[in-house]
């Protein structure tokens, strides 16, 4: 809801700036781009520069859930930018609710990191370009948890009682599941009901036995504090954190953890197509990038930004948790699957029905 | 007459739209097991067996009615001497303390909750002034004073106003006579102003009480997401398990149990009624001859 009520206030203020940049001139003057993204997840000035670049008007609503995004892009309402989850888009594009990226419009793709191009739902980015990427981990106190610890236990940490009362866990089923399957040992992307009830049970034993406090983004500002010793954290916020106070770090299990990325899709129904590639160019350019990745904390997939904002001297240098882990075989990205979403969506409310008698 | 009664057609379509049928709707999902479509259904009985033979589930209905006992009770005790006291006030007085209670109203009930966040968050004002007051720094955010804190700021002014409205309609001669008639303050309290104030406090308890049964915001924004109340589960049905049928069971019991308690208050009211009536035909009935 906080974000809901952050959402109205940013689409109140794009739309005063817009009423203030009407007479722009530009190669688009005129034009509107209508974007879908996240809330608190642009550049400071990403908006005002593409604006005096273009002429263009951005006009840029706020969702908080993949889902409430999906159900308004599914409903028909028009949009030139989305910027969904990887599993999202897998969606979307199976619902062929998007449309091709045209390639010969785009400068951007060659500037991209690796780790984050052609990934499995959409192997050869031919309808999305990234826009931010990173890992789920664990943030913790230096100087309340050892290290050894977290080596050996893993996410099993969120199990040892030595911590007791002293952890965040995620209010989100996905996120929460994946903790549980690899503790376990399991893929994350799982469909067998066996293994969907071992991590239940595993999540019943951590809320009756833990008291953990299942937060979403009042983490980050705890954390910040540090308020408690262990959390469940997405590797941006963890960055966030980490800048903010020196005694928290960013673990990731070697049982594996989620490699995640959002990226800018241009819907079928795009009022304004052209448009839309001129903002993935703006957005990916170096500038934009690096406005993108100093203001929200989350990793650019701008191979150049990346490089140098964790580089010595760089804004983020230091910070394990901006570098998102490549190599271990057991990292996965998530892959969406209505029924297992259902299930753990499910079981996911009894834990916390569990966690409320505990 | 007849044309006049013509007039009642607009609110009787309203009515049957925005609140029977979506009642009707309701009470045929927890029936039937369909998924979210209503092409293709059977009746079961199915969501309720699951709910009753869960303990869990059980737990948090037990937990949300004590805490809107809870809630009730401590809107009651803080309320009336609120009301008391401005129902003696002087015309002036009243009319701004009753502003005074009303201007909050005017916001939204879920960004005045936002405001407590702020305040009772760690390293918030409240938690700094108990700290300088000595007495640690205590969690004070999503701990069940929270939500208790949230629901009592939320739902007092009803209480307050209920009652107050009963104490000022009440005929003040009869405190002038159980003054002649030789009663002390404390007498005439509890034996003439208090009775005749019960159906104020009644109607104060079900506009409390219902509410805090039923609430999801408050226990969500102040409790955290391992503080379920009824509320969040059935929001939680609808919203991210997407188990329309079970969620509308919950529902019904939930109805259910609204109509109870409604049923004991309105009891309980009656009871008072009739109280009342006798205290009125005592010493009013001797007022008049």
């Amino acid at each position: 809801m906080k974000k809901l009520l952050l959402s109205a206030m940013a689409v109140l203020s794009a739309a005063a700036l817009s009423a203030c940049g009407g007479g722009n001139e530009g190669p688009y003057a005129g034009q509107t781009l209508h974007v879908y993204n996240w809330g608190e997840y642009t550049g400071e000035n990403i908006i005002a520069d593409f604006e005096a670049e273009t002429g263009a008007t951005v006009v840029m609503d706020n969702f908080d859930s993949n889902e409430q995004m999906y159900i308004k892009v599914a409903n028909g309402e028009s949009f030139d930018i989305l910027v969904p989850s990887d599993y999202m888009i897998e969606r979307l594009i199976q619902e062929d609710l998007l449309q091709k990226l045209d390639k010969s419009k785009l400068d951007c793709l060659d500037l991209l990191s690796d780790g984050v191009k052609g990934l499995p739902y959409d192997p050869n980015n031919d309808y999305s370009v990234p826009y931010f990427w990173g890992t789920v981990g664990i943030v913790y106190d230096k100087n309340v948890v050892s290290e050894e610890d977290l080596e050996k236990e893993g996410f099993n940490i969120f199990k040892d009682t030595k911590y007791k009362g002293d952890i965040y866990l995620y209010d989100s089923e996905r996120d929460s599941f994946m903790m549980a399957l690899k503790a376990l040992g399991y893929s994350m992307n799982t469909t067998s009901e066996e293994e969907l009830n071992e991590a239940y049970n595993w999540l019943v034993e951590c809320v009756e036995t833990m008291e953990p406090e299942i937060v979403t983004d009042e983490i980050i500002d705890n954390m910040a504090q540090g308020r408690k010793a262990l959390g469940l954290i997405y590797s941006g916020d963890a960055a966030y954190v980490m800048t903010e106070n020196e005694d928290m770090g960013y673990f990731m299990p070697e049982t594996g953890t989620n490699i995640w990325s959002d990226a800018m899709v241009i819907p079928k129904n795009a009022e304004n197509p052209e448009l839309a590639h001129e903002f993935i160019n703006f957005v990916s350019s170096y500038e934009g990038a690096a406005d993108n990745t100093e203001t929200v904390g989350y990793t650019s997939p701008n191979a150049e930004v990346m490089e140098e904002y964790s580089s010595e001297g760089g804004y983020y240098y230091g910070i394990n948790a901006y570098i998102p882990r490549t190599g271990n075989p057991n990292d996965e990205v998530f892959v969406y699957d209505e029924t297992t979403r259902a299930i753990i969506a499910d079981l996911w409310s009894r834990v916390k029905v569990a966690a409320s008698n505990a | 007459m007849k044309t006049f009664s013509r007039l009642s057609v607009p609110y009787l379509v309203w009515l049957f739209m925005m609140v029977l049928a979506p009642m009707l709707l309701i009470a045929f999902y927890a029936i039937t097991d369909s998924g979210n479509g209503i092409i293709n259904f059977t009746f079961t009985l199915k969501h309720f067996a699951k709910f009753f033979t869960d303990r869990d589930f059980l737990l948090i209905l037990w937990r949300s009615l004590v805490i809107a006992v809870k809630t009730t009770v401590i809107c009651t005790v803080i309320g009336y001497p609120v009301a008391y006291f401005i129902a003696g006030s002087s015309d002036k007085v009243r009319n701004a303390l009753i502003l005074a209670i009303t201007i909050p109203m005017w916001i939204n009930m879920l960004v005045r909750t936002y405001a407590w966040i702020g305040i009772l968050s760690d390293g918030g004002p409240l938690q700094r002034l108990l700290e300088m007051l000595g007495f640690g720094s205590p969690e004070l955010m999503y701990t069940e004073g929270a939500v208790l804190l949230g629901m009592v700021y939320n739902f007092i002014p009803f209480m307050i106003l209920q009652i107050n409205t009963s104490l000022c309609k009440m005929d003040k001669s009869l405190i002038e006579a159980s003054a002649d008639l030789g009663a002390d303050k404390l007498q005439t309290f509890l034996r003439v102003v208090f009775p005749l104030s019960l159906p104020g406090v009644v109607s104060g308890i079900s506009l409390v009480f219902l509410p805090a049964v039923s609430s999801f915001f408050i226990p969500k924004l102040l409790g955290g997401g391992q503080f379920f109340l009824i509320g969040n589960v059935i929001e939680n049905q609808f919203i991210t398990v997407g188990e329309w049928n079970f969620g509308s069971a919950i529902s019904m019991i939930m109805a259910a149990v609204m109509m109870c308690s409604m049923y004991l208050v309105r009891r309980l009211d009656l009871k008072t009624e009739g109280k009342v009536s006798k205290a009125r035909t005592l010493p009013g009935g001797r007022l008049a001859s």
